[in-house]
Protein backbone atom coordinates (compact mmCIF):
# COMPACT_ATOMS: atom_id res chain seq x y z
CA UNK A 1 0.00 0.00 0.00
CA UNK A 2 2.59 2.10 0.92
CA UNK A 3 4.61 1.72 -2.30
CA UNK A 4 1.46 2.37 -4.58
CA UNK A 5 0.62 5.34 -2.34
CA UNK A 6 4.32 6.60 -3.26
CA UNK A 7 4.11 5.50 -6.57
CA UNK A 8 0.67 7.43 -6.69
CA UNK A 9 1.08 10.28 -4.46
CA UNK A 10 4.73 10.36 -3.52
CA UNK A 11 6.76 13.51 -3.30
CA UNK A 12 4.54 15.70 -5.56
CA UNK A 13 5.90 19.07 -4.06
CA UNK A 14 9.58 19.34 -3.84
CA UNK A 15 10.16 22.42 -0.65
CA UNK A 16 13.63 23.69 -1.57
CA UNK A 17 15.80 24.35 1.47
CA UNK A 18 16.05 28.19 1.14
CA UNK A 19 12.04 27.93 1.97
CA UNK A 20 11.59 30.32 4.65
CA UNK A 21 8.12 29.13 5.60
CA UNK A 22 6.45 32.45 5.12
CA UNK A 23 3.34 30.72 4.43
CA UNK A 24 2.47 32.25 1.14
CA UNK A 25 1.70 28.94 -0.35
CA UNK A 26 -0.53 27.52 2.21
CA UNK A 27 -2.58 30.82 2.27
CA UNK A 28 -3.90 30.75 -1.41
CA UNK A 29 -3.72 26.93 -2.09
CA UNK A 30 -7.64 26.52 -2.73
CA UNK A 31 -7.51 22.92 -1.10
CA UNK A 32 -6.06 24.24 2.07
CA UNK A 33 -4.12 21.24 2.26
CA UNK A 34 -0.21 22.88 3.25
CA UNK A 35 0.70 22.77 7.11
CA UNK A 36 3.21 25.40 7.68
CA UNK A 37 5.42 24.34 11.00
CA UNK A 38 7.90 26.39 12.20
CA UNK A 39 10.44 25.44 9.91
CA UNK A 40 8.62 22.59 7.43
CA UNK A 41 6.09 22.37 4.91
CA UNK A 42 3.98 19.47 5.22
CA UNK A 43 1.30 18.80 2.11
CA UNK A 44 -1.16 16.38 2.41
CA UNK A 45 -0.42 15.36 -1.37
CA UNK A 46 -3.10 12.65 -1.98
CA UNK A 47 -5.58 15.75 -1.92
CA UNK A 48 -3.53 17.94 -4.40
CA UNK A 49 -5.05 18.47 -7.47
CA UNK A 50 -1.65 19.92 -8.86
CA UNK A 51 -2.81 23.50 -9.79
CA UNK A 52 0.62 25.05 -8.85
CA UNK A 53 -1.02 27.84 -7.59
CA UNK A 54 1.61 27.81 -4.88
CA UNK A 55 4.43 26.99 -7.12
CA UNK A 56 3.82 30.64 -8.83
CA UNK A 57 3.19 32.35 -5.62
CA UNK A 58 6.44 31.52 -3.99
CA UNK A 59 8.75 35.01 -3.41
CA UNK A 60 11.38 32.78 -3.61
CA UNK A 61 10.73 30.01 -6.10
CA UNK A 62 11.59 27.54 -3.19
CA UNK A 63 8.83 25.16 -4.38
CA UNK A 64 8.77 22.60 -7.46
CA UNK A 65 6.17 20.09 -8.75
CA UNK A 66 7.19 16.54 -10.01
CA UNK B 1 -9.06 18.39 27.92
CA UNK B 2 -8.37 22.02 28.53
CA UNK B 3 -11.36 24.01 28.52
CA UNK B 4 -11.52 27.81 27.70
CA UNK B 5 -14.14 30.52 26.72
CA UNK B 6 -11.87 32.13 24.14
CA UNK B 7 -9.01 30.36 22.32
CA UNK B 8 -7.20 32.95 19.73
CA UNK B 9 -4.83 31.24 17.41
CA UNK B 10 -2.03 33.31 16.36
CA UNK B 11 -0.17 35.71 18.38
CA UNK B 12 0.72 38.55 15.89
CA UNK B 13 -1.05 42.16 16.65
CA UNK B 14 -4.35 40.80 15.61
CA UNK B 15 -4.47 38.16 17.74
CA UNK B 16 -2.96 39.64 21.05
CA UNK B 17 -5.14 42.26 20.62
CA UNK B 18 -8.38 39.88 20.48
CA UNK B 19 -7.09 38.19 23.32
CA UNK B 20 -6.49 41.19 25.36
CA UNK B 21 -9.94 42.51 24.69
CA UNK B 22 -11.50 39.34 25.10
CA UNK B 23 -9.66 38.94 28.43
CA UNK B 24 -10.51 42.40 29.45
CA UNK B 25 -14.13 41.84 28.79
CA UNK B 26 -14.03 38.85 31.77
CA UNK B 27 -13.31 36.24 29.49
CA UNK B 28 -10.87 32.87 29.94
CA UNK B 29 -8.43 33.42 26.82
CA UNK B 30 -6.01 30.94 25.63
CA UNK B 31 -3.46 32.56 23.04
CA UNK B 32 -1.88 29.98 21.32
CA UNK B 33 0.79 30.74 18.65
CA UNK B 34 3.38 28.06 16.32
CA UNK B 35 6.31 29.82 16.75
CA UNK B 36 9.21 29.58 19.49
CA UNK B 37 9.52 33.64 19.25
CA UNK B 38 6.07 35.52 19.11
CA UNK B 39 7.18 38.53 16.50
CA UNK B 40 9.78 36.22 14.44
CA UNK B 41 10.82 36.36 11.52
CA UNK B 42 8.76 39.69 11.01
CA UNK B 43 6.99 39.44 7.67
CA UNK B 44 6.39 43.49 7.65
CA UNK B 45 8.14 46.92 6.34
CA UNK B 46 6.65 47.51 9.96
CA UNK B 47 5.29 51.27 8.95
CA UNK B 48 2.51 52.01 10.62
CA UNK B 49 0.60 55.62 10.80
CA UNK B 50 0.47 58.17 13.81
CA UNK B 51 -2.22 57.77 16.32
CA UNK B 52 -2.70 54.32 15.32
CA UNK B 53 -1.49 52.76 18.83
CA UNK B 54 -3.13 55.93 20.66
CA UNK B 55 -6.50 55.36 19.14
CA UNK B 56 -6.16 51.32 20.47
CA UNK B 57 -5.39 52.47 23.91
CA UNK B 58 -1.55 51.97 23.86
CA UNK B 59 1.02 54.11 24.61
CA UNK B 60 3.93 53.69 22.00
CA UNK B 61 7.09 52.15 23.68
CA UNK B 62 10.21 53.55 22.84
CA UNK B 63 11.60 49.78 22.89
CA UNK B 64 9.68 49.04 19.63
CA UNK B 65 9.95 52.19 17.99
CA UNK B 66 12.34 52.21 15.24
CA UNK B 67 12.03 55.78 13.66
CA UNK B 68 9.73 58.91 13.61
CA UNK B 69 8.74 59.53 10.45
CA UNK B 70 7.92 62.78 8.90
CA UNK B 71 6.76 62.44 5.87
CA UNK B 72 6.90 60.34 2.24
CA UNK B 73 8.07 60.48 -1.24
CA UNK B 74 6.70 59.24 -3.81
CA UNK B 75 8.81 58.07 -6.98
CA UNK B 76 7.74 57.65 -10.60
CA UNK B 77 9.50 54.51 -12.73
CA UNK B 78 11.42 57.34 -14.55
CA UNK B 79 12.71 58.95 -11.03
CA UNK B 80 10.84 61.60 -10.62
CA UNK B 81 9.57 62.17 -7.05
CA UNK B 82 6.74 63.60 -5.38
CA UNK B 83 8.04 64.74 -1.73
CA UNK B 84 5.10 65.22 0.98
CA UNK B 85 7.25 66.05 3.84
CA UNK B 86 7.06 69.26 6.47
CA UNK B 87 9.00 71.64 4.22
CA UNK B 88 6.07 70.82 1.85
CA UNK B 89 3.81 70.78 4.30
CA UNK B 90 2.38 72.67 7.38
CA UNK B 91 1.01 69.73 9.28
CA UNK B 92 2.27 66.42 7.97
CA UNK B 93 0.38 63.21 9.31
CA UNK B 94 3.31 61.59 10.97
CA UNK B 95 3.99 58.02 11.52
CA UNK B 96 6.35 55.19 13.09
CA UNK B 97 8.51 52.80 12.05
CA UNK B 98 8.51 49.72 14.28
CA UNK B 99 10.53 46.85 15.34
CA UNK B 100 8.18 44.01 14.93
CA UNK B 101 10.13 41.78 16.71
CA UNK B 102 9.87 43.02 19.87
CA UNK B 103 6.83 45.10 19.31
CA UNK B 104 4.67 41.70 18.88
CA UNK B 105 5.68 40.45 21.89
CA UNK B 106 4.85 43.25 24.04
CA UNK B 107 0.94 43.43 22.60
CA UNK B 108 1.39 39.52 23.56
CA UNK B 109 2.49 40.88 26.85
CA UNK B 110 -0.16 43.04 27.40
CA UNK B 111 -2.81 40.36 26.51
CA UNK B 112 -1.12 38.28 29.30
CA UNK B 113 -1.14 41.07 31.83
CA UNK B 114 -5.30 41.27 31.11
CA UNK B 115 -5.35 37.26 32.32
CA UNK B 116 -5.07 35.78 28.96
CA UNK B 117 -3.03 32.55 29.29
CA UNK B 118 0.13 32.24 26.07
CA UNK B 119 1.00 29.23 24.86
CA UNK B 120 4.23 29.23 22.05
CA UNK B 121 5.49 26.86 19.73
CA UNK B 122 1.77 25.37 19.64
CA UNK B 123 0.81 24.19 16.26
CA UNK B 124 -3.04 24.37 15.50
CA UNK B 125 -3.97 20.72 13.56
CA UNK B 126 -7.23 20.53 12.78
CA UNK B 127 -11.04 21.65 14.19
CA UNK B 128 -13.91 19.96 15.36
CA UNK B 129 -17.67 21.47 16.49
CA UNK B 130 -19.09 19.42 19.57
CA UNK B 131 -22.15 20.41 20.76
CA UNK B 132 -22.11 24.36 21.62
CA UNK B 133 -18.29 24.49 21.73
CA UNK B 134 -15.54 23.74 19.15
CA UNK B 135 -12.33 21.38 19.66
CA UNK B 136 -8.78 22.33 18.36
CA UNK B 137 -6.47 19.98 18.19
CA UNK B 138 -2.88 20.99 18.56
CA UNK B 139 0.61 20.04 18.34
CA UNK B 140 3.37 21.23 20.90
CA UNK B 141 6.60 19.58 20.52
CA UNK B 142 5.67 16.15 18.90
CA UNK B 143 2.34 15.61 21.22
CA UNK B 144 -0.84 15.97 20.59
CA UNK B 145 -4.15 17.53 22.88
CA UNK B 146 -7.35 19.12 22.45
CA UNK B 147 -8.33 22.81 23.61
CA UNK B 148 -12.25 23.04 23.74
CA UNK B 149 -13.61 26.72 23.37
CA UNK B 150 -16.72 28.59 23.38
CA UNK B 151 -15.72 30.81 20.52
CA UNK B 152 -12.49 30.59 18.72
CA UNK B 153 -11.05 33.69 17.53
CA UNK B 154 -8.97 33.26 13.97
CA UNK B 155 -5.95 35.29 13.80
CA UNK B 156 -3.79 32.75 12.05
CA UNK B 157 -2.67 35.25 8.95
CA UNK B 158 -2.52 35.04 5.79
CA UNK B 159 -2.22 30.76 5.76
CA UNK B 160 -6.10 31.40 7.37
CA UNK B 161 -6.48 27.95 7.49
CA UNK B 162 -8.42 27.55 10.96
CA UNK B 163 -11.67 29.82 9.24
CA UNK B 164 -11.83 27.45 6.31
CA UNK B 165 -11.33 24.45 8.83
CA UNK B 166 -14.39 25.88 10.00
CA UNK B 167 -16.51 25.85 6.95
CA UNK B 168 -16.42 30.10 6.41
CA UNK B 169 -15.45 30.57 2.25
CA UNK B 170 -12.59 32.41 2.83
CA UNK B 171 -10.45 31.75 0.28
CA UNK B 172 -7.67 34.42 -1.06
CA UNK B 173 -7.22 34.13 -4.90
CA UNK B 174 -3.84 34.00 -6.24
CA UNK B 175 -4.31 37.62 -7.93
CA UNK B 176 -5.04 39.03 -4.56
CA UNK B 177 -2.40 38.01 -2.63
CA UNK B 178 0.84 40.04 -2.64
CA UNK B 179 4.35 38.14 -2.55
CA UNK B 180 5.95 40.55 -0.49
CA UNK B 181 9.97 40.36 0.00
CA UNK B 182 12.55 42.61 1.74
CA UNK B 183 15.75 42.69 2.70
CA UNK B 184 17.19 44.79 6.30
CA UNK B 185 20.14 46.72 5.30
CA UNK B 186 22.77 49.21 6.18
CA UNK B 187 24.41 51.62 4.26
CA UNK B 188 21.08 53.17 3.08
CA UNK B 189 22.14 56.73 1.44
CA UNK B 190 18.87 58.59 2.45
CA UNK B 191 18.11 61.91 0.01
CA UNK B 192 16.11 63.25 3.07
CA UNK B 193 15.93 61.83 6.70
CA UNK B 194 12.78 60.11 8.21
CA UNK B 195 11.03 60.02 5.27
CA UNK B 196 9.58 56.24 3.29
CA UNK B 197 9.61 56.09 -0.15
CA UNK B 198 7.59 54.61 -1.99
CA UNK B 199 8.54 53.59 -5.63
CA UNK B 200 5.95 52.60 -8.35
CA UNK B 201 5.58 50.80 -11.86
CA UNK B 202 7.55 47.97 -13.46
CA UNK B 203 10.09 47.61 -10.52
CA UNK B 204 6.93 45.78 -8.64
CA UNK B 205 4.19 44.56 -11.11
CA UNK B 206 1.16 44.18 -9.28
CA UNK B 207 2.39 46.44 -6.33
CA UNK B 208 4.92 48.71 -5.10
CA UNK B 209 8.61 48.86 -3.60
CA UNK B 210 9.36 50.49 -0.86
CA UNK B 211 12.32 51.92 1.53
CA UNK B 212 11.07 52.49 5.23
CA UNK B 213 13.58 53.78 7.64
CA UNK B 214 14.64 52.26 10.51
CA UNK B 215 17.79 53.89 11.95
CA UNK B 216 20.28 56.68 10.65
CA UNK B 217 21.51 54.77 7.63
CA UNK B 218 19.26 51.57 8.17
CA UNK B 219 15.86 50.61 6.27
CA UNK B 220 13.61 47.48 5.22
CA UNK B 221 13.97 47.63 1.89
CA UNK B 222 11.16 45.77 0.26
CA UNK B 223 8.53 45.35 -2.49
CA UNK B 224 5.43 42.99 -3.22
CA UNK B 225 4.27 41.58 -6.71
CA UNK B 226 1.51 39.89 -7.82
CA UNK B 227 3.19 36.93 -8.83
CA UNK B 228 0.84 36.00 -11.73
CA UNK B 229 1.43 39.88 -13.19
CA UNK B 230 5.19 39.12 -13.71
CA UNK B 231 7.81 36.26 -14.82
CA UNK B 232 10.41 36.79 -12.24
CA UNK B 233 9.60 35.59 -8.51
CA UNK B 234 9.93 38.71 -6.01
CA UNK B 235 12.68 38.27 -4.79
CA UNK B 236 14.80 38.81 -8.63
CA UNK B 237 12.42 41.81 -8.24
CA UNK B 238 14.31 42.72 -5.24
CA UNK B 239 17.81 42.44 -6.33
CA UNK B 240 16.95 44.47 -9.58
CA UNK B 241 15.41 47.52 -6.98
CA UNK B 242 18.64 47.45 -5.21
CA UNK B 243 21.03 47.59 -8.14
CA UNK B 244 19.17 49.99 -9.22
CA UNK B 245 17.94 52.05 -6.49
CA UNK B 246 20.55 55.08 -6.19
CA UNK B 247 19.61 54.93 -2.31
CA UNK B 248 20.57 51.06 -2.02
CA UNK B 249 23.74 50.97 -4.07
CA UNK B 250 26.12 50.89 -1.38
CA UNK B 251 23.80 49.32 0.92
CA UNK B 252 24.35 45.47 2.68
CA UNK B 253 21.24 43.40 3.55
CA UNK B 254 21.42 41.65 7.16
CA UNK B 255 18.40 39.66 7.17
CA UNK B 256 15.67 38.63 4.06
CA UNK B 257 12.16 38.76 5.16
CA UNK B 258 9.28 37.33 3.09
CA UNK B 259 5.67 36.47 3.19
CA UNK B 260 2.09 37.17 1.51
CA UNK B 261 0.41 39.74 2.39
CA UNK B 262 -3.81 39.71 1.31
CA UNK B 263 -4.85 43.08 -0.61
CA UNK B 264 -8.43 41.99 -2.09
CA UNK B 265 -10.36 43.42 0.90
CA UNK B 266 -11.94 41.71 3.67
CA UNK B 267 -12.80 37.98 3.38
CA UNK B 268 -16.34 37.21 2.42
CA UNK B 269 -16.96 35.16 5.87
CA UNK B 270 -16.16 37.16 9.01
CA UNK B 271 -17.94 35.10 11.98
CA UNK B 272 -19.68 31.76 12.13
CA UNK B 273 -21.41 29.81 14.89
CA UNK B 274 -18.26 29.64 17.86
CA UNK B 275 -15.86 31.34 15.21
CA UNK B 276 -14.34 35.27 14.57
CA UNK B 277 -12.11 36.16 12.06
CA UNK B 278 -9.57 39.11 12.38
CA UNK B 279 -6.28 40.55 11.12
CA UNK B 280 -4.64 38.97 8.04
CA UNK B 281 -6.72 36.09 8.06
CA UNK B 282 -9.58 38.32 7.60
CA UNK B 283 -7.95 40.50 4.97
CA UNK B 284 -7.93 43.53 7.74
CA UNK B 285 -5.33 45.50 5.57
CA UNK B 286 -5.16 48.19 3.62
CA UNK B 287 -5.99 47.06 -0.02
CA UNK B 288 -3.59 49.97 -1.26
CA UNK B 289 -0.74 49.81 0.58
CA UNK B 290 -0.87 46.34 2.08
CA UNK B 291 -0.73 47.63 5.72
CA UNK B 292 -2.23 46.03 8.10
CA UNK B 293 -1.25 46.30 11.48
CA UNK B 294 -3.46 49.04 13.08
CA UNK B 295 -6.54 47.68 11.22
CA UNK B 296 -5.90 44.08 12.49
CA UNK B 297 -5.12 45.27 15.71
CA UNK B 298 -8.87 46.82 15.72
CA UNK B 299 -10.30 44.20 13.78
CA UNK B 300 -8.71 42.39 16.90
CA UNK B 301 -10.18 44.44 19.92
CA UNK B 302 -13.80 44.42 18.23
CA UNK B 303 -13.61 40.43 17.93
CA UNK B 304 -12.18 40.53 21.33
CA UNK B 305 -14.78 42.57 22.53
CA UNK B 306 -17.59 40.76 21.12
CA UNK B 307 -16.67 37.51 22.12
CA UNK B 308 -16.25 38.54 26.07
CA UNK B 309 -20.01 39.88 25.11
CA UNK B 310 -21.01 36.44 23.56
CA UNK B 311 -19.75 34.68 26.98
CA UNK B 312 -21.18 37.05 28.93
CA UNK B 313 -24.81 36.04 27.16
CA UNK B 314 -23.98 32.53 26.90
CA UNK B 315 -24.78 32.58 23.47
CA UNK B 316 -21.62 31.73 20.90
CA UNK B 317 -24.03 31.50 17.57
CA UNK B 318 -23.32 33.38 14.28
CA UNK B 319 -26.78 35.04 15.00
CA UNK B 320 -25.30 36.37 17.90
CA UNK B 321 -21.43 37.04 16.78
CA UNK B 322 -22.89 39.11 13.91
CA UNK B 323 -21.98 42.06 15.56
CA UNK B 324 -18.63 41.70 14.65
CA UNK B 325 -19.44 41.88 10.89
CA UNK B 326 -21.72 44.77 11.52
CA UNK B 327 -18.69 46.82 13.77
CA UNK B 328 -15.79 45.76 11.48
CA UNK B 329 -17.87 46.77 8.11
CA UNK B 330 -18.39 50.20 10.05
CA UNK B 331 -15.27 51.21 10.79
CA UNK B 332 -12.86 49.47 8.23
CA UNK B 333 -14.83 47.84 5.33
CA UNK B 334 -15.89 51.58 3.50
CA UNK B 335 -12.09 52.73 3.69
CA UNK B 336 -11.09 49.47 2.57
CA UNK B 337 -13.35 49.84 -0.63
CA UNK B 338 -12.71 53.10 -1.18
CA UNK B 339 -8.81 51.87 -0.95
CA UNK B 340 -9.51 49.12 -3.30
CA UNK B 341 -11.04 51.29 -6.25
CA UNK B 342 -7.68 53.48 -5.81
CA UNK B 343 -5.77 50.27 -6.12
CA UNK B 344 -7.37 49.03 -9.12
CA UNK B 345 -6.96 52.56 -10.92
CA UNK B 346 -2.94 52.74 -9.89
CA UNK B 347 -2.27 49.41 -10.79
CA UNK B 348 -3.82 50.01 -14.42
CA UNK B 349 -1.72 52.78 -15.01
CA UNK B 350 1.53 51.82 -17.15
CA UNK B 351 4.86 53.25 -16.38
CA UNK B 352 4.63 56.72 -18.82
CA UNK B 353 1.10 57.97 -17.31
CA UNK B 354 2.99 57.30 -13.94
CA UNK B 355 5.82 59.09 -14.76
CA UNK B 356 3.13 62.16 -16.24
CA UNK B 357 1.23 62.24 -12.87
CA UNK B 358 4.37 62.36 -11.15
CA UNK B 359 4.86 65.63 -13.49
CA UNK B 360 1.91 67.21 -12.85
CA UNK B 361 2.31 66.74 -9.49
CA UNK B 362 5.13 69.13 -9.22
CA UNK B 363 3.16 72.10 -9.72
CA UNK B 364 0.47 70.73 -7.20
CA UNK B 365 -0.44 71.54 -3.44
CA UNK B 366 -0.62 68.91 -0.72
CA UNK B 367 -2.51 70.36 2.16
CA UNK B 368 -1.78 67.12 4.16
CA UNK B 369 -0.39 63.46 3.61
CA UNK B 370 -3.15 61.07 3.16
CA UNK B 371 -4.43 58.99 0.56
CA UNK B 372 -7.89 60.95 -0.10
CA UNK B 373 -5.35 64.07 -0.25
CA UNK B 374 -3.72 62.36 -3.49
CA UNK B 375 -6.50 60.56 -4.77
CA UNK B 376 -7.87 64.69 -4.80
CA UNK B 377 -5.00 65.81 -6.48
CA UNK B 378 -5.14 62.68 -9.01
CA UNK B 379 -8.20 63.69 -10.11
CA UNK B 380 -7.56 67.31 -10.88
CA UNK B 381 -3.96 66.14 -13.05
CA UNK B 382 -6.02 63.32 -15.12
CA UNK B 383 -9.36 63.13 -16.66
CA UNK B 384 -9.43 59.30 -16.70
CA UNK B 385 -8.80 59.43 -13.00
CA UNK B 386 -11.58 61.38 -12.47
CA UNK B 387 -13.79 59.15 -13.93
CA UNK B 388 -12.91 56.13 -12.41
CA UNK B 389 -12.36 57.62 -8.90
CA UNK B 390 -14.32 60.85 -8.58
CA UNK B 391 -17.26 59.58 -6.88
CA UNK B 392 -14.80 58.09 -3.94
CA UNK B 393 -13.97 61.83 -3.02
Amino acid sequence: MNILFILLFGDIMIVKDWCSYCGECAGICPKNIIEVKEYSLVFDEKECSRCEICVKACPLNALEME
Amino acid sequence: MIETDVLVIGAGPAGSSAAKHAAKGGAKVILIDKKSEIGSPKRCAEGISNNGLENLGITPNPKYIAKKIDGCRLVSPSGTDVWLTTEEIELPETGYTLERKVFDKFMAMDAAREGAEIKIKTLAKSLKKEGDSVILTCEHMGESFEIKAKIIIAADGPESHVSRWAGLKNVTKAKNMESGIQFEMCGVEFERENIIEFYFGSCAPGGYAWIFPKDDDIANVGLAVIAEDTDKSAYEHLKEFVANCPATQNAQAVELNVGGDPVGGLVKDLYGDNILVCGDAAGQVNPLTGGGIISGMNGGMYAGQVAARSIEEGDYSSKFLKEYEEIVDKELGKEMHKYLKVKEYALSLPDDELDSIADAFQDMDFEKISTTEIVKNLVKVSPKALLKLGKLI
